[in-house]
């Protein structure tokens, strides 16, 4: 059986769709799902996020560290920007970088029972992500049905089983939202820092365990309703079309409980094993 | 809560700066090696429209977050911009960077992301161009920027409120600026009133004073009435000029005494980075 994917998306109000900078992608036959958000404060942020996501879930970071696998997105960033007829301002602007979050996930079969041997730990850019984050254990392949994920930013990953939230990743309350998050650039010379800043994580699931991705704005709002004892899920899992989440987002951002952003949601569930 | 309004295209803001164009401005300001305060203030106002351009530019083009309209003060009281926007006010940000009066080339230094520092060529927009001629007429200054004002906030009621920044070195020589200042700041939008910045640029070598919170430390009796119709910092503000190092008090406001070259600019990039810019 393969996992069912819905997602939503919508400009901030007052934009149009082609200035909508959150992006997401996925792949239902490797099971990986990208999102990412543009900052809005640099330009050509979207093409950026795009890249990211669409990279993640088609062809994920393996073997090499995370500067060779963000080297030729780099690469294809600089040259879909129209340099020729820039205004002295936007190239200045460009020359910066764009910026964004990048939030990835893998959800992973259980390993063939014994006696068969267990699969081989990959090695890599998962490794090499636990490697440079300390508190996190080394990679162990988990014995049944697990997920992985990375992220750079505060764009966040819920965990849902039944009507628990299990795990909220990397940001688990709402007044983390505050800081200016790092984000991956498009200029290697603003990445320095960031790659200390690459989190990752993973954990069991159980068959119909629900992952939602979203971005900061409805991300937020989940982690306050969940704070105040709701709970947040029931009412993404209830939208069916986009006109459902149309009206969800509207009503949140006049009541003023859902900041005004692009504003991103997947939810993706798996019944396999 | 007050000047908490986002800045977006449809509720942009608008600034304005009142630049004093006095013959006093040929003078050398404090702690610039012998540059004219003139020159320091029309290359300080050239970068920070050069900085909010930058700021507000996305993808091919500048989003029109404000509106911006420079007047100087003296031999007349006019407005200021070189060039193709000679003669005109209030002008959106995107047309301001369509049309500087020239482009030059100036040498900066720039991390190469590796804890050096390499020289590059930059381009350096020139909107403004120094002046210092005649006397200080501030009161008729600012009442053109209260009359620019009258068209303007009514016609942006949601906006986040104008910012009016002014620079001078000398004391008004007509009936400012208590009067026509009073007016100003009491025309509002529903996110709050006009704020009025006031910078005292001098030729004293005498440590800056910026954002005070009481006019205990001034020197005279015209720095005390320029602090006197300077506006409170909204919390918004003092939150971020406490972030870039600024020691202020709960009423401190916007006015600086004696700013040199650094502190012109610093001051300047508080007033001119209001939050919610979207």
């Amino acid at each position: 059986m393969l996992p069912e994917v819905k997602t939503f998306w919508l400009p901030k109000q007052g934009n149009t769709a082609e200035e909508y900078e959150d992006a997401f992608s996925f792949s239902i036959s490797a099971r990986r799902f990208g999102m990412a958000d543009g900052a809005t404060e640099s330009s050509f942020a979207d093409i950026w996020a795009r890249r990211l996501a669409e990279s993640f879930a088609q062809t994920p970071p393996e073997g090499t560290d995370l500067d060779a696998w963000l080297g030729p997105l780099q690469a294809e960033w600089r040259s879909s920007v129209p340099w020729d007829r820039l205004p002295w301002f936007a190239e200045e602007k460009a020359k910066n970088g764009a910026f964004s979050t990048l939030l990835g996930l893998e959800l992973m079969s259980a390993p063939p029972p014994p006696p068969a041997p267990p699969p081989p730990p990959k090695v890599g850019f998962w490794a090499r992500l636990f490697g440079v984050t300390p508190q996190i254990a080394p990679v162990q392949v988990p014995e049944g049905p697990s997920w992985r994920a990375v992220s750079v930013g505060d764009s966040c990953l819920f965990q849902v089983r039944g009507d628990r939230l299990l795990r909220a990743f990397p940001n688990d309350k709402a007044e983390q939202f505050n800081a200016r998050p790092l984000l991956l650039c498009s200029n290697p010379s603003w990445n320095h820092t960031v790659r200390h800043a690459v989190k990752a994580v993973q954990g069991p699931r159980e068959p119909g365990d629900a992952f939602l991705l979203a971005t900061d704005a409805l991300s937020h709002w989940f982690l306050t309703q969940h704070e105040a004892g709701k709970k947040p899920w029931n009412v993404l899992f209830e939208l069916r079309a986009e006109s459902d989440f149309e009206s969800f987002v509207s009503i949140k951002r006049k009541e003023g409980n859902l900041k005004n952003d692009d504003t991103t949601l997947m939810v993706v569930r798996w019944q396999s094993a | 809560m007050p000047y908490s309004a986002e800045i977006s295209r449809a509720n942009p803001s608008c600034f304005i700066f009142l630049i004093d164009q006095s013959g006093s401005m040929v003078d050398p300001i404090s702690g610039s090696e012998g540059k004219r305060k003139c020159d320091s203030v029309s290359d300080a106002i050239n970068r920070l429209l050069h900085n909010l351009i930058i700021k507000c530019a996305r993808g091919e083009g500048v989003r029109n977050f404000y509106e911006v309209c420079v007047i100087g003060y003296g031999a007349t009281v006019a407005p200021a911009f070189s060039g193709p926007l000679a003669g005109r006010d209030l002008v959106p940000l995107s047309e301001v960077a369509n049309s500087p009066a020239r482009v030059e080339e100036r040498i900066k230094k720039v991390s190469d992301g590796a804890g050096g520092v390499i020289e590059q060529k930059v381009k350096f927009p020139v909107w403004f161009e120094p002046v210092a001629k005649g006397i200080t007429p501030m009161g008729t200054a600012i009442a053109m920027a209260s009359s620019l004002l009258e068209t303007w906030v009514p016609k942006h009621r949601g906006s986040y409120p104008p910012i009016v920044i002014n620079i001078t070195d000398g004391e008004a020589t007509d009936s400012g600026p208590v009067p026509q200042a009073t007016v100003l700041t009491n025309q509002a939008t529903d996110d709050g009133n006009t704020l009025l910045f006031n910078c005292h640029i001098s030729s004293q070598p005498v440590p800056p004073i910026v954002f005070p919170d009481s006019d205990a430390s001034l020197p005279d009796e015209f720095s005390r009435t320029l602090f006197s119709v300077s506006s409170p910092l909204p919390i918004s503000l003092r939150e971020l000029a406490r972030s870039e190092n600024f020691t202020l008090g709960a009423s401190s406001r916007g006015f600086a005494f004696n700013a040199d070259l650094v502190e012109l600019i610093r001051f300047l990039d508080i007033g001119t980075r209001a939050s919610n810019l979207r």
